[in-house]
């Protein structure tokens, strides 16, 4: 009777645990940027309503990490969107997926734009003298407390080095990147200006230093429950992410912005390079150019078919009238890279050649 | 086995459950070779993120000692209304999740919390400082120091106190010459316990003090950035590190057996 008893309950366990999983949805993975949270969850929702068979899955990383659980932790996942686009073709298409020929991607597509801005609240030290043309001084001042997202991990992590970079030809001055970063770390990151060449170079281990008047985080976007907590002052985010909150934004001059195209040939005078392997085979140097966010559906995606649905509904009028309400509209109509190897139907749908 | 007390399938389920917490450890101990765990040792950032874990979950014992005998005692010795909803309260920071623990300390101790504000004028922070990692190891192990020494005055007979009362001493004297005396052993291990504990906080400390970065904080850090294989040595000697803690505890834990 007893021996019946747990063989029941164990049973009953076994059951137990399989309606755990509802049924026989499709799952869709999808890794997308940190600043694409609040949008993407948007979608997520509007999409589930629409297709009820699928369970989007989201999580949301800085961009480098994103890549990271494609091309290191070998995750199976279905769409990749990055605030990058030039880490698909660095990483997706120079890395081959193991076993195999074949790259983790061959194409992508541009999704979106982005402006670099400086966040902070009516609280904020000195939020009263701030503007676009003393920003650098205030955010170098030590009684000011300063959010970065950390440039190894986070795209707008190397990018604001690169607006600080850039401020130095803009405001004529050549101490700008070195007040605003000197001792703040255990390891200095370098800048060499040669005017029309900035390298800037980052150490393997970056820790703030003791008494730093920076606080680093992973990415920018853990940064917003830091400034609305007080913790600090001002913290460098992308224009939709600040509007999204409705925090304080100070728009920075399109020439360091990173935001505007007339002003590429001004961002490309800026590199950032990792002085170490970052990944396994690729060595990572990020050249400055606008911010445009990128989107492709990896080579080993388990669900290729529902990557793609999920594609054309974030292009569908619905939406991108999502992204629009999140201050974060499409570039439309549909650009990207070696889009010959998009999928046909998607191809089709997109209307591209 | 004839005369074996205990339903044949006990074993079976005993050793899986064993082997359910023994196999994670050992693949992670034998996944590591010698000469990475003596580089991870030598590596700067991790010694002095070690040295930090366990300076912090020190001072949080420190603190812990000093403000929470005189509760353990009270909790012991006293009968007042409202006494089991108090024990209630001191369990809490065991249930609740320590994310939200780190999150309602910030609201406490962050650099506009209520009290975080008033310190933030004196020079002292918690937010990214030593500070608030001690805060958020101390939270979420305090309950474990001062229900062991609850147990442990409990144990110390309370004719004792009241024969030396009797005699003239004053309650401190008894309680300094009398009842540490008998019960400081079982302190010592709830102390130890809750730096144990301290040692392996993550999500309160996280949340409180990204950095400077404590053991769990790098790893974590560590795995997310720079993959499995830069991860496993620094986990592995966490590992040993709090297997020795563990020894330690033990040891005691036994002599006390015995004497008592």
């Amino acid at each position: 009777m007893k021996k019946q008893f747990f063989g029941l309950l164990i049973l009953e366990l076994l059951v137990l645990l399989t309606a755990c999983n509802p049924k026989e949805k499709i799952p869709l993975v999808v890794f997308a940027a940190g600043s694409l949270i609040q949008p993407f969850t948007d979608l997520e929702q509007a999409f589930e309503e629409k297709y009820p068979d699928i369970n989007v899955q989201m999580e949301f990383h800085g961009s480098i990490q994103v890549m990271r659980h494609v091309t290191e932790l070998h995750e199976d996942i279905d769409i990749v969107a990055t605030a990058d686009q030039a880490l698909i073709p660095m990483l997706m298409y120079e890395v081959n997926m193991p076993g195999t020929d074949d790259p983790y991607a061959d194409w992508f597509l541009s999704m979106a734009n982005n402006r670099l801005a400086v966040a902070y609240t009516q609280r904020s030290k000195y939020a009263n003298e701030i503007t676009s043309e003393n920003w650098w001084e205030i955010l170098s001042r030590q009684d000011v407390k300063v959010g970065l997202s950390d440039p190894r991990f986070d795209a707008l992590g190397y990018r604001q080095l690169m607006a600080f970079a850039l401020a130095q030809d803009v405001y004529r001055k050549d101490n700008i990147f070195h007040s605003f970063i000197s001792q703040q770390f255990s390891k200095e990151i370098h800048l060499v200006d040669m005017g029309d060449f900035k390298i800037i170079r980052i150490p393997e281990i970056l820790e703030t230093a003791k008494n730093s008047h920076i606080m680093m985080r992973g990415s920018s976007i853990a940064l917003i429950s830091l400034l609305e907590a007080g913790e600090i002052d001002y913290a460098f985010e992308y224009e939709s992410v600040i509007k999204q909150h409705g925090l304080e934004m100070l728009s920075l001059p399109p020439t360091l912005n990173l935001g505007e195209e007339e002003f590429s040939n001004n961002y490309h005078k800026v590199t950032v390079q990792m002085d170490f392997r970052r990944f396994s085979t690729v060595d990572p140097v990020f050249i400055g150019e606008q911010i445009t966010y990128g989107l492709t559906i990896p080579s080993n995606a388990p669900h290729p078919e529902e990557a793609a649905l999920f594609i054309r509904f974030l292009y569908s009028e619905e939406g991108q009238s999502i992204m629009r309400r999140n201050a974060h509209p499409l570039i439309y109509p549909p650009t990207g890279d070696q889009l010959q190897n998009l999928p046909d139907e998607l191809r089709d749908f997109l209307s591209l050649k | 086995m004839k005369n074996r007390s205990f339903p044949l399938g006990f074993p079976i389920a005993a050793s899986l459950i064993i082997l359910f917490i023994i196999l994670p450890i050992l693949v992670t101990l034998l996944s590591v070779t010698l000469e990475g765990l003596l580089k991870t040792i030598t590596d700067e950032s991790v010694a002095r993120s070690i040295g930090l874990t366990l300076f912090a979950a020190a001072i949080a014992t420190v603190f812990g000692v000093l403000l929470g005998i005189p509760l353990s005692y009270i909790m012991a010795r006293v009968n007042f209304p409202g006494k089991s909803l108090l024990a209630g309260v001191i369990d809490l920071p065991l249930i609740i999740p320590h994310t939200a623990a780190g999150i309602a300390l910030l609201l406490v101790f962050g650099r506009q919390g209520i009290l975080g504000k008033p310190f933030s004028e004196l020079g002292l922070f918690f937010t990214d400082h030593l500070g608030g990692i001690v805060v958020g190891m101390m939270f979420v192990s305090l309950p474990l120091l001062i229900n062991a020494s609850r147990e442990a005055f409990q144990s110390v007979s309370l004719e004792l106190e009241q024969v030396a009362r009797v005699d003239g001493a004053s309650p401190w004297q008894v309680f300094w010459h009398i009842t540490l005396p008998l019960s400081w052993r079982g302190i010592l291990s709830g102390a130890i316990t809750m730096w144990a504990r301290g040692i392996s906080e993550f999500g309160a400390v996280v949340i409180l003090a990204y950095s400077p970065k404590t053991i769990s904080v790098l790893l974590y850090e560590r795995f997310q950035g720079f993959g499995l294989e830069s991860t496993t040595p620094v986990a592995a000697l966490l590992l040993l590190l709090v297997l020795f803690v563990f020894l330690i505890l033990r040891w005691i834990e036994n002599s006390l057996a015995n004497e008592g």
